[in-house]
């Protein structure tokens, strides 16, 4: 433990020591008029002698310890290596904390959630979501390096990343059986609104996107809420259906391109800037021919291939959207097919066992975050300030009874 | 009263026991409470004398006619009143007090001392007076008798303010035509100028009967200063550099001496002189100089 400055240049303000001291010298120079009758027996040889001398050093040694407790707090005074030897339990929101309280003996230990800002595990369970492994990679960078760690963990994390967290200290892992009510995957975001460009001699294909799109907001909407009051969701809302000279908005995420012919310059750039397209069985596009199948029949017959055009995707059709050449647009199971196609694949997965993403030593160690000492230097000037202000008072009060 | 009281009650209490009285016989005339060189009717035996024609009778002496066969007379001392001078000096340095009591300067101390030897003289029936010399001159209230003229000397006192260097020595001539021979004076001064001194000498050397009390503050007593001062004489207006602590051991050597050379001269001169500090209690310097329970006061060593 030591005491560390992050603005040393604040220590110039020490300076200012020197104003009390010379508040204190006492004023020998200064020669004070005393009638005194009784002259002429009075020695004139003497000179006054001159000598540093100071009056009142308990007050001055108030005042002195008041402005170096000031210059040190301007110089923002921090400890280093302050943090004790207590453990720390993190309780991951899901794990059941009477649970894990009487699995952990140790009296001293200090507890809170694994979850953004660690709080405290008497606040309510907190409902921000972070992945674990960023959780942990902060708390082994915000710890010392000495505070042993405990971290309870369901067996099942939703909130994996693609690697075991490696840290610069070793975790006391423990993996306890989840509550069931937390054991649900998240659900999926909501399906953005799907825009239509089509040629005229694409209206045909147009009733079954629309249906697909307002399937998805049904799959989306709440699962509490019973379909009888819900109200069919309105086309305009699901799909925004326009010829292809309209251009797309720029915040369109998916876009179905139903034209035959070359695509447009502006809708390549719009994908290449990480747009997903649906495109026309007969739209040409250069890249075609690296194109894999994302959807087949179950004959094995390729219905959608895909392929990735700057960041982002084209969906390319491998045949017209009616139901004579594409059964499957019939099938109850072609909303979700759809939404698939459309939905980032390349998102790894996030759930893992517990046991298998449990943190790895050997990560690398930062600087320990100092613990700022602003508070208790403010609490210290505050208190010498009242005490200076005290005893200076009683001298006064001495000096005229 | 309509002048402020001077006296505090603690020293009006302790005056009760206190007798002004002279050494010497008194000569005023009149009746009062100290002995005289008058011959009179009295109970101190003073002589016999033979008689002669004219005396009363019954002032003869049967007794001694009886086993002498001659008239004789028997003659008392007659008791005569006293008249007390208060003879206050009110020159600049005796407006000095000390620092750390600032509302008593030496003049204070005299003007209370003064009070209360009124009280005293009024008490008694003895004739009282002031002769008070201040830069300007001489205030002078003449002697008389009785609380009006008690009144009149307390309201001079209150208007008597210290200022200014010892008078010329003509100016002072009034207190020659006023204070008669005999006449009991007590000097309050710090006996600082030559002028009060040398006044005094002469006062004493034509058979007054003076008694002198030196005021002192404490300062001069006791020189506390520590450090530099500029010190100043506010009647010369002298001054002087020194330290306080340098100058100390020096300064109370050279003033003793200088107290104990006074007193010295006031004892050749026949003067009682006692010295008083402003911190003391003010009826002790009138103890010193009046013991109490004595009509016929024993020369006091000084």
């Amino acid at each position: 433990m030591s005491l560390g400055l992050l603005l040393p240049a604040g220590l110039a303000a020490l300076a200012a020591l020197l104003l009390p001291l010379l508040i204190h010298l006492s004023r020998q120079s200064e020669q004070r008029r005393t009638e005194f009758a009784a002259l002429r027996w009075l020695s004139a040889s003497l000179r006054p002698r001159q000598k540093l001398k100071f009056e009142e050093l308990f007050l001055l040694l108030l005042r002195l310890l008041l402005l170096a407790a000031l210059a040190l707090l301007l110089a923002r005074p921090v400890l280093l290596g302050a943090a004790g030897d207590a453990r720390w339990v993190l309780v991951t929101p899901g794990v059941d904390v009477t649970a894990a309280r009487t699995a952990i003996k140790q009296a001293d230990a200090e507890w809170h959630w694994l979850a953004p800002g660690f709080p405290g595990v008497e606040t309510p369970v907190p409902t921000a979501v972070q992945p674990i492994g960023s959780l942990l990679r902060e708390l082994d960078a915000t710890l010392p390096a000495k505070t042993p760690v405990t971290v309870f963990v369901p067996d099942v994390i939703d909130r994996a990343d693609g690697e075991r967290p490696r840290l610069a200290r070793s975790l006391d892992w423990r993996v306890m059986a989840a509550s069931a009510s937390t054991a649900k995957a998240a659900s999926p975001s909501p399906a953005p609104v799907l825009v239509i460009r089509n040629a005229d001699s694409r209206e045909p294909y147009l009733p079954y996107l629309r249906a697909a799109a307002a399937a998805w907001r049904v799959m989306d909407a709440p699962s509490t809420q019973s379909p009888a009051n819900t109200a069919p969701p309105s086309p305009e809302k699901t799909v925004d259906v326009a010829p292809t000279a309209q251009p797309i908005a720029a915040n369109t995420r998916w876009l179905a391109w139903l034209a035959p012919g070359p695509l447009p310059s502006s809708i390549r750039e719009w994908i290449e800037r990480g747009g997903i397209a649906l495109l026309d069985a007969e739209v040409e596009l250069p890249e075609a021919a690296q194109a894999v199948a994302l959807w087949r029949n179950t004959d094995g017959d390729e219905l959608v291939r895909g392929v990735a055009i700057g960041r982002g995707r084209a969906l390319l059709l491998t045949r017209p959207l009616t139901p004579g050449a594409l059964p499957e647009l019939l099938d109850g199971d072609f909303p979700r097919q759809l939404r698939r196609l459309f939905k980032d694949e390349s998102t790894p997965p996030q759930r893992a066992l517990a046991s298998a993403i449990k943190p790895i030593p050997g990560g690398p160690s930062f600087p320990e975050t100092p613990r700022p000492l602003q508070s208790w230097f403010l609490v210290a000037v505050a208190l010498l300030f009242a005490l200076e202000r005290w005893f200076a008072s009683a001298a006064r009060r001495r000096q005229t009874p | 009263m309509a002048a402020p009281d001077f006296i505090p009650p603690a020293v009006r209490a302790r005056l009760k026991d206190l007798r002004l009285g002279a050494r010497r016989a008194a000569g005023s005339q009149g009746f009062g409470l100290h002995h005289s060189r008058s011959r009179g009717a009295g109970l101190e035996f003073a002589q016999y004398r033979a008689y002669e024609p004219g005396d009363e009778l019954r002032q003869i002496d049967w007794k001694l006619y009886a086993r002498s066969d001659k008239f004789f007379v028997r003659e008392a001392e007659r008791d005569s009143p006293l008249t007390a001078w208060l003879l206050i000096d009110a020159t600049a340095s005796m407006a000095q007090g000390d620092t750390a009591r600032p509302g008593m300067s030496r003049l204070d101390a005299a003007k209370t001392l003064s009070a209360c030897v009124i009280e005293l003289a009024l008490r008694q029936g003895d004739r009282f007076g002031i002769a008070a010399v201040a830069g300007d001159g001489l205030h002078l209230v003449p002697a008389g008798i009785g609380p009006r003229h008690r009144d009149r000397c307390l309201l001079e006192l209150y208007k008597l303010r210290a200022q200014g260097a010892w008078p010329m020595q003509i100016a002072l001539r009034p207190i020659w035509e006023r204070i008669g021979a005999g006449a009991l004076v007590l000097a309050l001064s710090d006996f600082f100028d030559e002028g009060c001194v040398a006044l005094v000498e002469s006062l004493a050397a034509a058979r007054r009967e003076v008694s002198s009390i030196q005021l002192l503050t404490v300062e001069e007593r006791d020189f506390p200063f520590r450090g530099g001062h500029r010190f100043f004489d506010s009647e010369t207006g002298d001054e002087l550099l020194s330290d306080g602590a340098a100058a100390r051991d020096d300064f109370l050597q050279r003033f003793a001496a200088a107290r104990a050379v006074l007193a010295s001269r006031l004892a050749s001169a026949g003067i009682r002189h006692v010295e008083h500090v402003l911190d003391q209690p003010l009826d002790a310097p009138l103890r010193r100089l009046f013991p109490a329970r004595s009509g016929r006061i024993a020369p006091e060593s000084a």
